[in-house]
């Protein structure tokens, strides 16, 4: 209970302020989600403001080009620090999506069954070595940690494949319990086949199954598909 | 054991079928294009599940400053706009994760395309349908603070009642709400 964190989280929606973070329950979680639904309802309010729509387009102008304005106001420094702060976990996340997109539609599959694949792959991907192929016997899981991607790789008939070790929830790491042959996730108690797919949850909503993500066997290794890590050269 | 995987090109190149977002308009020309053409759908998206203008703004950036570098301008337009509302996904739940521990909204998966209404927000239809069910009281104090925007002194004054009344009952009607939207009963 807090009852004073939830008064101030909704007065500050009314009030058109950023609210404060606390730690709600479930039902305080379920008021700030309905004084959510009923502020966005408001009639009027729902676009964005043209100086935030020419300040974001000047700041993706500096990321895409490279360059820094000559006269940029440094008051928006703070506010930029902390939006690249939490960038890098969103970042590595969209990889993550990307891959998944480009195995949907990877060349084993027919064409033209879905039409959202194939092209958007991390520019700045690479095979990465998870494990020796003799590590990796058929029914075993074994999980790896590429820093922008975690995941276990596993065999089946032979073929090796992949699933991303992350909960498709709110990210929170997987781990897997081998007795019951599932991953298993430590926030939500929800559970995943080892093939990815959504066994065992308590959420209003099924959350979706686990991405699956481009691997290869060569030359003894197993290779996944993922972004360089930050201090190694692509 | 048996074959080994035929190791694949990391980008395998493909022809993209026509999506049929767009017809006659199969990709953008750059990422300024994607950038106009979508951000106002991405910040509506995205208020809708925060309710407050910062968040708003600040998350849109997000989705923005990391979707645009690794796009490829190839993606069909309806492809883009699937991985921007999949980024802002991302970029919420992480969100909910700092500040509250907990998810308190998501972008979840639709048949709509993203840009319409029915993708953007259901907040009007949710909340025109839990205050139906509530005791008239307590629809009007909501409906003052939260649709209208009233001050709760207007809104007391309105209702012919103190302001510190008129506080108690908007606490009392919020928590009859969310029973009521998350499908307990009244």
């Amino acid at each position: 209970m807090n009852a004073r964190g939830l008064r101030r989280y909704v007065d500050d929606l009314l009030g058109g302020r950023r609210p404060k973070p606390f730690a709600p329950d479930d039902f305080e979680a379920a008021q700030i989600r309905t004084a959510i639904e009923l502020r966005a309802a408001r009639q009027g309010d729902g676009a964005p403001r043209q100086e935030f729509l020419t300040d974001l387009h000047r700041r993706l102008a500096e990321q895409m080009h490279g360059t820094t304005p000559k006269a940029g106001p440094r008051q928006s420094a703070t506010r930029r620090q902390v939006i690249v702060g939490t960038s890098a976990a969103a970042a590595a996340a969209v990889a993550a999506v990307a891959i998944d997109r480009a195995v949907i539609g990877g060349p084993g599959e027919a064409p033209g069954g879905d039409a959202v694949a194939g092209q958007l792959t991390p520019n700045d991907g690479i095979w990465q070595r998870v494990a020796g192929s003799a590590d990796v016997p058929d029914a075993t899981m074994h999980p790896f940690d590429l820093g922008s991607v975690t995941g276990f790789v596993r065999r089946v008939d032979g073929r090796v494949e992949a699933v991303s070790g992350v909960c498709t929830h709110q990210g929170c790491r997987l781990w897997f319990d081998a007795p019951d042959d599932t991953l298993r996730c430590p926030c939500h108690t929800t559970s995943f086949s080892p093939s990815g797919q959504v066994l065992t949850h308590q959420l209003p909503i099924a959350p979706k199954p686990l991405p699956t993500l481009m691997v290869r066997e060569a030359n003894g290794s197993i290779e996944v598909f993922a972004p360089p890590r930050e201090d190694e050269p692509a | 054991m048996a074959a080994h995987n035929e190791p694949i090109g990391p980008r395998p190149l493909r022809a993209v079928p026509d999506s049929g977002y767009d017809a006659g308009f199969s990709g953008y020309p750059d990422w300024e294009a994607v950038y106009q053409d979508n951000a106002a759908w991405v910040y509506r998206t995205l208020f809708a599940r925060v309710g407050n203008r910062a968040d708003a703004e600040d998350l849109t950036a997000e989705v923005f400053l990391a979707a645009l570098r690794p796009l490829r301008l190839s993606a069909s337009v309806g492809e883009v706009r699937a991985y921007l509302r999949a980024t802002a996904r991302t970029v919420l739940a992480a969100h909910w994760r700092e500040t509250l521990g907990r998810e308190i909204t998501s972008i979840d998966d639709i048949e709509q395309p993203p840009e319409s209404e029915e993708a953007i927000s259901t907040a009007p239809q949710r909340v025109a349908q839990v205050l139906d069910r509530l005791p008239d009281r307590y629809r009007q104090i909501l409906e003052m603070r939260f649709l209208q925007g009233n001050s709760i002194k207007e809104s007391a004054a309105e209702l012919g009642i103190s302001v510190a009344n008129a506080k108690v009952l908007q606490h009392r009607a919020l928590r009859l709400a969310a029973q009521v939207n998350e499908g307990g009963q009244p």
